[in-house]
């Protein structure tokens, strides 16, 4: 161009013009919510068997097609809900007067189709609206990120321990180096009871590490179990819904919590969608895992983000494949947890989705630490957006399950935590935590604050750990040995949360006392103003509080 | 314990008896426990959390109930991993609570979870590894669920298998 | 110092192929790297050479895609992960993976073929993956997922760390490079890319052993 306008020089220099952006490509399902190839819905039962679904024949189903038609939809509401309107039904969903149990006993005779044809009814208010209403925990939480590109084991408990002090009651940490998932596991778990007893910590790697990890005793919970919506891409991901729902008993076995992990994009993006929209697909990934009886679903496109974020209507599908989560009765971990966009503006407006509604965990999770040591390939919002949150929180009246926290408070439970878990790695024959790792750890941004590690020696005392079989009792006696009798307790209690397997439920957690808390004995029961989950009383009390308030007495 | 040293049985054997009734008890199937319980089914507003209010129900796969768990103990290493696991029964009373909320998807979970509780982690794992695609032959799918049935009374785990084991022959999924 | 005339001539010469190296990728926006001449061998075979590592590529990686995500020419790409390997004394091995586009089965099937048990697997766009024989093929020894972090020193490093590898050494894994904005640049385009990539899988064929040109 000859000549530019200034406006426009300015407009392009702005963060949100360096997303990339793409045009619907039908064909190979780069389109959010609406392809023409997508099925219509339809369901024909047979001797108590479904015998052709969505358009399909029972011959030609394929292997995700069978699982649903058996494992998931409920044969003896199916012709009832099927029956009903789309439009009908999408109005039950923000409509106050019909309670979330009438929806839920119903939902189960969907099929995929009739989902993705109820929600493409509905605006993202109305989604939100049924967010609200339908969502399985009466009190909304968060769960947050604690990682970092060094993998170094005295920031992570640090940070752990900040995290679950602030109020996240899920910490999530997956590695830079495959190999050091154990360490950064036991971090997580020594760093997090520090913080706040109760908090649930997981370690996201490959399925069968994952769970060996679990059995020991090293993490109390798993989400990183994929599903996907095509048998090709399920394939290629080396599972089947058989091989994941029998994984899925085997986590419950050992008492141990889990969800399994979706959203939309991920088939087109591993480039077998079969031209079907990324709604569709996800739908389908909602409906295996409510068939294998896991009890909740992390979802929100997660780490494909960048392709529903790229093509219209992506953020509002993200919002729709929660809803569809929670209107099967499953807990619903919303996303928010993946770099999405380089505009302010634009990664705000995407969290206010679940946000505002509140979800059983917003954010899934938070990055409790900066951007850069975000080895999830960096969260929405991280450390440096605290403040910020706690604003949003206090100027909506709204709980994003962050509170409002001193700076020496924050600097002695990050020292304890770096401490705690030097006296595990002396207990547990680790390469040693140095007291400069420990000070460092405490008072650190992030790893630009930490020295390096002995990589090889840490890898090959992490082998060797494992090796000799040690489990989450050693930490315990780890933790006592040395005196920190607290936090040897929360952690015994963690385990002793696995023996009684009340936290297998949906949408389980526990408060700082080891109650567990979940969609049973805090279900649900919004049922329009005045029900529901609030903030108020003492709760609001302690969000309104923040820092940066001026005490009208002190002026 | 004062009177059971007038007995002359020492808190440690009492302790041990329990233990080993507890663990046989274990052994039977964990329908047959449960049917023994109050109407039969445990109910979500009245028995949930467990932990909380029906601690009589909850023991670790050891025999051990959940106040019997203490940090003295796990420090004393009086206390092994044994006695932190889930039991069987446990999860069938979970299953019950999760079905008296009409969740009856999450109780076949815990019940095919119930039965694998008898299965070793390694064994587990491996039976994971082999439900994944293009890993086993037909034969080895069925013999897979045959031993569940026969070595570990797995028999929901072992119909599962033998539905996989058809869906994959009829998908190509199976070893090539 | 002394310097003769010839070492002069033959800085500015490096000098210059660097600079003209640095402005390749602006250079290329549009123009497309030239594709790779390969020679097809027949169907591989597992080696029994514990001294090779074994370069497992999809089958649009130099023919019907030519250059990675940030415009690295698959020539390059090549080079780099070859010198790599030879500076560790070991030798590189080249296969056509058909049946998938996926790089962790990619790099799988590699390790499976290789006589040393180590893989590499890279697809058109730049992903990446180190593996060894006996794990399962979503784990992996190094995984370099995202594509646009992935750098020509990243592909000599990793070269050089498939071959320690493969001479049972502990090397240390080659640093991870982590950069948030990579996502919502970069994922759109790399869905894109990636279904043009399996367009050309032929999921019944087996692989094949081939040499290049470069």
């Amino acid at each position: 161009m000859a000549k530019r306008q200034k406006r426009f020089e300015v407009l392009a220099e702005r963060a949100v013009n360096e997303d990339g952006f793409i045009k619907e490509w039908i064909d190979v399902g780069l389109v959010a919510m609406d392809s023409p190839n997508d099925p219509s819905a339809s369901i024909k039962i047979e001797n108590g068997k479904v015998a052709e679904m969505d358009g399909k024949r029972r011959e030609d189903f394929d292997m995700i097609d069978t699982w649903i038609a058996d494992h998931t939809i409920d044969t003896a509401v199916a012709e009832e809900a099927m029956a009903l309107d789309s439009l009908k039904i999408a109005r039950m969903l923000v409509d106050i007067n019909v309670p979330r149990a009438e929806i839920v006993r119903l939902s189960v005779g969907m099929t995929p189709a009739k989902y993705v044809d109820v929600l493409k009814k509905m605006n993202v208010v109305e989604l939100m609206m049924a967010m609200q209403k339908l969502r399985p925990r009466r009190t909304p939480s968060n769960q947050a990120h604690v990682t970092n590109v060094k993998d170094t084991p005295a920031l992570l408990a640090a940070d752990a321990a900040e995290g679950a002090y602030r109020g996240f009651s899920e910490i999530e940490t997956t590695v830079g180096v495959v190999r050091y998932a154990p360490m950064n596991a036991l971090s997580l778990l020594v760093g997090g009871q520090v913080g706040r007893p109760g908090v649930l910590a997981q370690c996201a790697v490959e399925e069968a590490l994952e769970l060996t990890m679990g059995m020991r005793g090293l993490t109390h919970y798993a989400e990183t179990v994929s599903v996907y919506g095509t048998e090709q891409v399920f394939v290629d991901g080396d599972d089947t819904p058989w091989s994941k729902a029998f994984l899925a008993s085997a986590y419950a076995s050992r008492g141990l919590k889990m969800r399994f992990t979706s959203g939309t994009g991920s088939e087109v993006q591993m480039g077998y969608a079969e031209g079907k929209s990324m709604l569709y697909l996800e739908i389908r990934c909602v409906m295996i895992t409510k068939g294998a009886g896991v009890q909740g679903l992390q979802n929100g496109s997660i780490s494909v983000v960048g392709v529903p974020g790229a093509v219209p209507s992506g953020v509002r599908a993200m919002l729709a494949e929660n809803v569809a989560t929670v209107l099967n009765d499953m807990e619903v971990a919303s996303g928010n947890d993946q770099t999405f966009t380089h505009s302010p503006i634009r990664n705000t407006a995407r969290m206010l989705m679940q946000f505002l509604p509140g979800t059983d965990f917003i954010f899934s999770g938070y990055s409790a630490v900066p951007n850069y040591d975000n080895m999830f390939a960096g969260s929405t919002h991280d450390v440096d957006d605290y403040d910020d949150m706690l604003v949003l929180q206090r100027d909506l009246q709204v709980d994003m399950s962050l509170r409002p926290v001193r700076e020496d408070d924050v600097i002695a439970v990050r020292n304890k935590a770096a401490r705690a878990l030097q006296a595990v790695f002396n207990e547990l024959r680790l390469p040693p935590i140095t007291d400069e790792e420990v000070d460092a750890a405490t008072y650190a941004h992030g790893t630009k604050d930490m020295g390096d590690r002995n990589i090889a020696e840490d890898l090959r005392a992490i082998d060797e750990f494992m090796q000799r079989g040690t489990t989450g009792l050693d930490v315990v006696r780890a933790l006592a040995k040395h005196g920190f009798n607290d936090v040897a307790e929360s952690v015994l209690n963690m385990l002793k949360g696995k023996v009684s397997g009340d936290y297998l439920h949906t949408s389980a957690i526990f408060d700082e006392n080891f109650n567990v808390v979940a969609a049973i004995n805090d279900l649900n029961d919004y049922e329009g103003p005045g029900t529901g989950y609030r903030l108020e009383g003492e709760r609001w009390e302690l969000l309104k509080d923040i820092r940066a308030a001026i005490d009208p007495e002190d002026v | 314990m004062a009177q059971s040293k007038e007995m002359n049985i020492s808190p440690d054997v009492i302790a041990e008896a329990v233990k080993r009734a507890m663990a046989a008890l274990g052994q039977e199937s964990a329908k047959g426990v449960a049917a023994n319980n109050l109407n039969g089914t445990l109910d979500a507003q009245r028995d949930y959390p467990l932990a909380e209010k029906r601690p009589d129900l909850v023991k670790s796969a050891s025999g051990l109930a959940l106040k019997d768990i203490t940090l003295d103990k796990a420090v004393s290493g009086e206390i092994g991993f044994d006695d932190v696991k889930i039991r069987p029964e446990t999860l069938e009373y979970q299953a019950q609570i999760a079905e008296s909320i009409h969740r009856p998807k999450i109780a076949a979970n815990l019940r095919r979870a119930a039965e694998m509780t008898q299965i070793p982690d390694e064994r587990l794992l491996e039976m994971y590894g082999m439900l994944r695609p293009y890993r086993c032959t037909k034969q080895e799918l069925l013999d897979l669920a045959n031993d569940l049935e026969t070595k570990y009374q797995a028999r929901i785990c072992a119909g599962f298998v033998r539905e996989a084991c058809d869906v994959y022959e009829k998908r190509n999924r199976l070893k090539r | 110092m002394n310097i003769s005339e010839d070492m002069v001539k033959e800085i500015i010469l490096e000098v210059f192929q660097q600079m003209q190296g640095a402005d390749a990728p602006a250079a290329n926006q549009v123009a497309q790297a030239a594709p790779l001449q390969f020679r097809e061998i027949g169907e591989a075979k597992p080696g029994t050479d514990r001294n090779e590592v074994v370069i497992g590529l999809p089958p649009a990686f130099g023919t019907a895609m030519t250059q990675t995500i940030i415009h690295i020419p698959h020539r390059d790409v090549l080079k780099e992960v070859m010198a790599g390997i030879e500076e560790e004394g070991l030798k590189a091995r080249l296969v056509r993976v058909n049946r998938t586009a996926d790089v962790g089965f990619i790099a799988h099937e590699a390790a499976k073929l290789s006589g040393s048990g180590i893989g590499i697997g890279t697809i058109s766009r730049g992903t990446t993956v180190i593996h060894q024989r006996d794990l399962q093929p979503l784990q992996n020894l190094e995984l370099f997922s995202q594509s646009p972090l992935v750098e020509r020193e990243t592909f000599r490093a990793i070269g050089r760390n498939a071959a320690q590898y493969a001479k049972g050494e502990h090397p240390n894994p080659v640093p991870v490079r982590n950069d948030p904005m990579a996502r919502p640049k970069y994922q759109g385009l790399a869905a894109l890319l990636h279904n043009k990539e399996t367009q050309y899988v032929k999921p019944d064929m087996a692989s094949t052993e081939m040499t290049v040109q470069l």
